[in-house]
C-alpha cells in the first residue's frame, strides 16, 4: 500500500499540455530489498520545466534517474514520457531523452572529440550532421581547445562537462541529470549552471537530481523532496518555503546554548522536532504560535536570551533539514 | 539494420582505439604467448616425437676389453637419445657415487675378462660337459640406475642391453659350431656367411599412420603450438570481462543502455576486436613455429595440408573463448571477480583439456574427462591437421562443439545484458 505524499502540492503544476515527464504511483524494490527503493512516486514535469529533486544520499534519487532512464524496470506504476509509456514505446522515447549520469559515463583512453563521435553515432547521427553537432558540444562544454586530448588528463570539471554536452550531441527535448555538478570547480559549476538555464530558455524540459540546495534554489522551477524512496513534498520554491511558514519557529540566540537544551526542547509538549545547530535554534510543530512562550521560557531557564524569533523557514535548507530530520526520526 | 551496422562499425573501431592505446595489453595478447611457445617448444623439444638429443647419460665401465664391451658400446652408442661415457677402470663405489651426484642415470658394468669367460663357457657347452659340471660361470653384467630414471626408459635400456649380450652370445656360438663343423668336415668346410653383412630380417622401419598419406611425426612444436595458441585465445577472457566490467563501473556501458542500441551491436563491438586479436595471435604463434623455431634448434612445425581447417579451427576457437569471456562479464559484480574467476576456469578447462600435460601421458580416467574442455576440442582439432594430416570435414566435429560452446554463453550473456533493463 503506497503513501500519498504528505504535503503534496500537484496544484502548482501548470498542465497546460501533455506532461515531459509524468510519473505515476511509480515503485522499485530491489530483489532482496527490505524496503523499497522507491514508494509510489507520483510526479510531473511540465513540458519545457525546469524540476529538481533533492534527496539526502540513499534517499532513491539515482534509482529514479535510472528508472527514467530505461535501466530499471519498475516494480509497479507508470513512467509517461511526452504522453507514452516508457515500457511499452521504450525506442522512439529514447530518441528524445538525454541522459547524464551521475558519474562521468566517458571513455578515458579515448579523446573528447573521440567519445563524442561514438556517442552521437549510437544516437544515429552521420555524416556532415554528426561533425556539426560534435563542434557545437564542444564549444558548449568550453572545451574545443582540448578537444583531442585523450580524457584521463582532463580535470574533473572537464569530464563533467563532456560528460553534460554528450548527452545533449542528439539534440533531446527532455534533459536528465543526476548530481551533475558534484565535486567539480566553482568556474566548471557555473558554466553547466549557465547551459542549465540556456537549454532551459531553448523550450528544453530538465529533470535534475541534486542535494546542493542553492543549485535547486537557482535553477529550478519546481522542486520534489524526496526522502526513503517516497516524496514528501513538491512544489515551486516559494510554495515550500510558504508551506513551512506555518509549522517552523526559528531562534537566534545570545549564547551558545548547552547540550541538554535540545532534549529539553524535544519534551515540550505540541512539539514535533527541535535542531539546535550553533546559536540558532529551529523547531517544528503544528500550532507553533502556542509554544512561542514556552519555547522563550525554556531558553530563559538556561540562562539565554533570544537574539531574534522568526515564524516559517527562511531557505530551502531549512525546509529539506526540518523534513529529512524529521522522517528520520519517525 | 543499414543503421545498426554503422553503430557495429563504430564500436568495432572505438574498442580498437581503446586497445591499441593500451601498450601493456598488446604485450600480453602479442608478444607474451609468442615468447611462451618458444620457451616451451625448445625446453620440452625432446620429451615428444623423434628427436635426439641431450638425454640420458649413461655410463659403460668396460673391464672387458673384447667382444661384449665393444658391443655393449656400440649397441648404446647407435641410439642418439643416450649420452654414453666409456670407462676402463671405474669401481663399482665410484660408480654408485656418480649416480648418487646424479652425473649418470644409468650405468653398466662389464667385469674384467668377461669375453674370455663367456668363450670358455660355450667352449665347454661345446664339448657336451654336462650342465653341472660345467667349470666356468655365467658372465655376470652388472646395471646401476638413478631413482630418477623413469621404470619405462629403464626396461628399454635393459632390452638394449640384453639385446647386445644376445648378439655376442650368439656370435660366439657361432664361432663354436663354425670350429667344429671346420674340425669334422676337414677340406669339405665351406665357412658361414657373415650374418652382419647378410641379414636375416629386414631393417625395422615403423610407419605412423594418418588419415591422408605422408608421415608426419608429432613433435614439441606440434603439441606446443596449437595448445598455447588456444590458451592465449581462452586467456584473452580476462581482459575481454574486465573491459567490459570496466566499462560498466565507468557508467558508458549504462550510456549505451539509454540509446537505442540493440544488444548484439554493443556484445559484437567488444567481441569482434578480440575475435581479430585471437587471430593475429594464432598466426603470429603459427609462423614464429614455421620460421623461427627451426633457427634456434627446434622442430620446424608442420602445418598439414589444409589451411583453411586452421582457419575454421582458430575461428570456431575464438569465438567459443570470447563467448565465455562475455558470460563471465555478464555475471562477474566487479573486474577482480572477473579476472581471477575467468583466469581460473580458463587453467582448470586447459589442465582438463591437455593443454598443459598432453591428453597422451594422462591415466584413461583423466583422458575421458578431457571430454568436456573445450580447450580439449580445440587441440584435438588442431591436432587432425598438424599431425594427421586432416582437411576441414576432419575438423568439423572439433569446430561445431566449439562454435555451439560459443552460441550457448553469447545467449547466455545477451539474455543477462536484456535482463538488465
Amino acid at each position: 500500500m503506497n503513501n500519498p505524499c504528505p504535503f503534496s502540492m500537484q496544484h502548482a503544476v501548470k498542465t497546460g499540455g501533455v506532461a515531459a515527464i509524468e510519473l505515476r504511483q511509480l515503485s522499485k524494490r530491489y530483489k532482496g530489498a527490505r524496503a523499497p527503493a522507491l514508494n509510489g512516486i507520483d510526479l510531473t514535469v511540465r513540458e519545457g520545466g525546469f524540476f529538481g529533486i533533492l534527496g539526502p544520499n540513499g534517499a532513491g534519487k539515482t534509482t529514479l534517474m535510472s528508472v527514467l532512464g530505461g535501466l530499471l524496470k519498475p516494480s509497479s506504476g507508470s513512467v509517461l514520457i511526452n504522453g507514452q509509456d516508457l515500457q511499452r514505446h521504450r525506442a522512439a522515447i529514447k530518441r528524445v531523452l538525454g541522459m547524464v549520469p551521475q558519474e562521468p559515463a566517458i571513455y578515458p583512453t579515448l579523446t573528447a572529440r573521440e567519445n563524442l563521435e561514438y556517442f552521437g553515432r549510437m544516437q544515429g547521427l552521420t555524416g556532415k550532421h554528426l561533425q556539426s553537432r560534435v563542434e557545437a558540444c564542444l564549444e558548449i562544454a568550453e572545451i574545443s581547445g582540448e578537444a583531442d586530448q585523450r580524457v584521463e588528463h582532463f580535470s574533473g570539471g572537464f569530464k563533467r562537462r563532456l560528460n553534460l554536452v554528450i548527452g545533449l550531441i542528439h539534440e533531446p527535448r527532455i534533459l536528465i541529470l543526476d548530481e551533475p555538478t558534484v565535486a567539480i570547480d566553482p568556474h566548471s559549476r557555473a558554466l553547466i549552471h549557465q547551459r542549465l538555464r540556456e537549454l532551459h530558455a531553448a523550450g528544453i524540459s530538465i529533470l535534475i537530481s541534486t542535494h546542493y540546495m542553492e543549485e535547486a534554489e537557482q535553477l529550478c522551477q519546481e522542486i520534489a523532496i524526496m526522502h526513503h524512496g517516497r516524496i514528501l513534498v513538491q512544489g515551486t520554491v516559494g510554495d515550500l518555503l510558504a508551506m513551512q511558514r506555518n509549522e517552523t519557529i526559528q531562534m537566534q540566540l545570545t549564547g551558545d546554548p548547552p547540550a541538554a537544551l535540545a532534549q529539553k526542547l524535544q519534551k515540550l509538549p505540541g512539539l514535533q522536532n527541535a535542531f539546535v545547530s550553533g546559536r540558532c535554534v529551529m523547531v517544528t510543530a503544528e500550532r507553533p504560535d502556542e509554544i512561542a512562550v514556552q519555547l522563550m521560557q525554556t531558553v530563559h531557564e538556561h540562562g539565554l536570551g533570544v537574539h531574534s524569533m522568526g515564524f516559517g523557514a527562511s531557505s530551502l535548507e531549512q525546509v529539506f533539514l526540518s523534513l529529512t530530520e524529521s522522517k528520520a526520526e519517525k | 539494420m543499414k543503421q545498426n551496422l554503422t553503430k557495429l562499425v563504430a564500436s568495432i573501431l572505438k574498442e580498437a582505439r581503446i586497445i591499441g592505446r593500451d601498450r601493456q595489453a598488446l604485450f600480453l595478447f602479442f608478444v607474451m604467448p609468442v615468447v611462451f611457445v618458444l620457451i616451451l617448444s625448445l625446453a620440452l623439444r625432446d620429451a615428444f616425437g623423434e628427436r635426439p638429443g641431450a638425454t640420458f647419460p649413461v655410463l659403460v665401465v668396460a673391464g672387458d676389453r673384447g667382444e661384449i664391451s665393444a658391443n655393449v658400446i656400440r649397441a648404446f652408442r647407435s641410439n642418439s637419445h643416450l649420452q654414453l661415457t666409456e670407462s676402463d677402470h671405474a669401481s663399482e663405489v665410484q660408480v654408485r657415487q656418480w649416480l648418487i651426484e646424479g652425473r649418470y642415470m644409468f650405468a653398466v658394468l662389464i667385469p674384467p675378462g668377461a669375453t674370455e669367460q663367456a668363450k670358455r663357457r660355450i667352449g665347454e657347452m661345446a664339448a657336451r660337459v654336462p650342465k653341472e659340471l660345467l667349470t666356468e660361470k655365467p658372465v655376470e653384467v652388472r646395471v646401476l640406475a638413478d631413482p630418477a630414471l623413469r621404470g619405462d626408459y629403464r626396461k628399454v635400456l635393459e632390452g638394449a642391453l640384453s639385446l647386445a649380450l644376445h648378439g655376442v652370445e650368439m656370435r660366439l656360438g657361432g664361432e663354436q659350431l663354425d670350429q667344429l663343423l671346420k674340425t669334422t668336415l676337414g677340406e669339405r668346410y665351406v665357412p658361414m656367411p657373415d650374418m652382419e653383412q647378410t641379414p636375416v630380417f629386414m631393417p625395422i622401419h615403423s610407419e605412423v599412420v594418418t588419415k591422408e598419406r605422408g608421415d608426419p611425426t608429432p613433435t614439441s612444436v606440434q603439441q606446443n603450438a596449437p595448445a598455447w595458441t588456444l590458451l592465449a585465445m581462452f586467456f584473452l577472457t580476462v581482459p575481454l570481462s574486465v573491459s567490459f566490467i570496466k566499462e560498466r563501473e565507468q557508467g558508458s556501458l549504462f550510456r549505451l543502455q539509454t540509446m537505442t542500441v540493440p544488444a548484439w551491436v554493443v556484445l559484437g563491438g567488444k567481441a569482434l576486436p578480440y575475435f581479430v586479436i585471437n587471430l593475429i595471435q594464432m598466426a603470429s604463434i603459427l609462423a614464429v613455429s614455421v620460421h623461427v623455431l627451426p633457427l634456434l634448434g627446434g622442430d620446424r612445425l608442420d602445418l598439414g595440408h589444409s589451411p583453411l581447417a586452421i582457419l575454421v579451427m582458430g575461428a570456431s576457437a575464438s569465438l567459443a573463448a570470447i563467448g565465455f569471456g562475455i558470460a563471465v562479464a555478464m555475471y562477474a559484480r566487479t573486474a577482480e571477480q572477473a579476472a581471477s574467476f575467468s583466469s581460473a576456469v580458463v587453467m582448470i578447462m586447459a589442465a582438463l583439456g591437455g593443454i598443459l600435460v598432453p591428453k597422451a601421458v594422462m591415466p584413461p580416467l583423466m583422458q575421458d574427462l578431457a571430454v568436456f574442455s573445450p580447450l580439449s576440442w580445440g587441440l584435438d582439432g588442431f591436432q587432425d591437421v598438424f599431425v594427421r594430416g586432416g582437411a576441414v570435414m576432419q575438423v568439423m566435429p572439433e569446430a561445431l562443439g566449439l562454435l555451439a560452446f560459443s552460441a550457448l554463453c553469447h545467449g547466455i550473456a545477451i539474455l543477462r545484458y536484456e535482463s538488465r533493463i
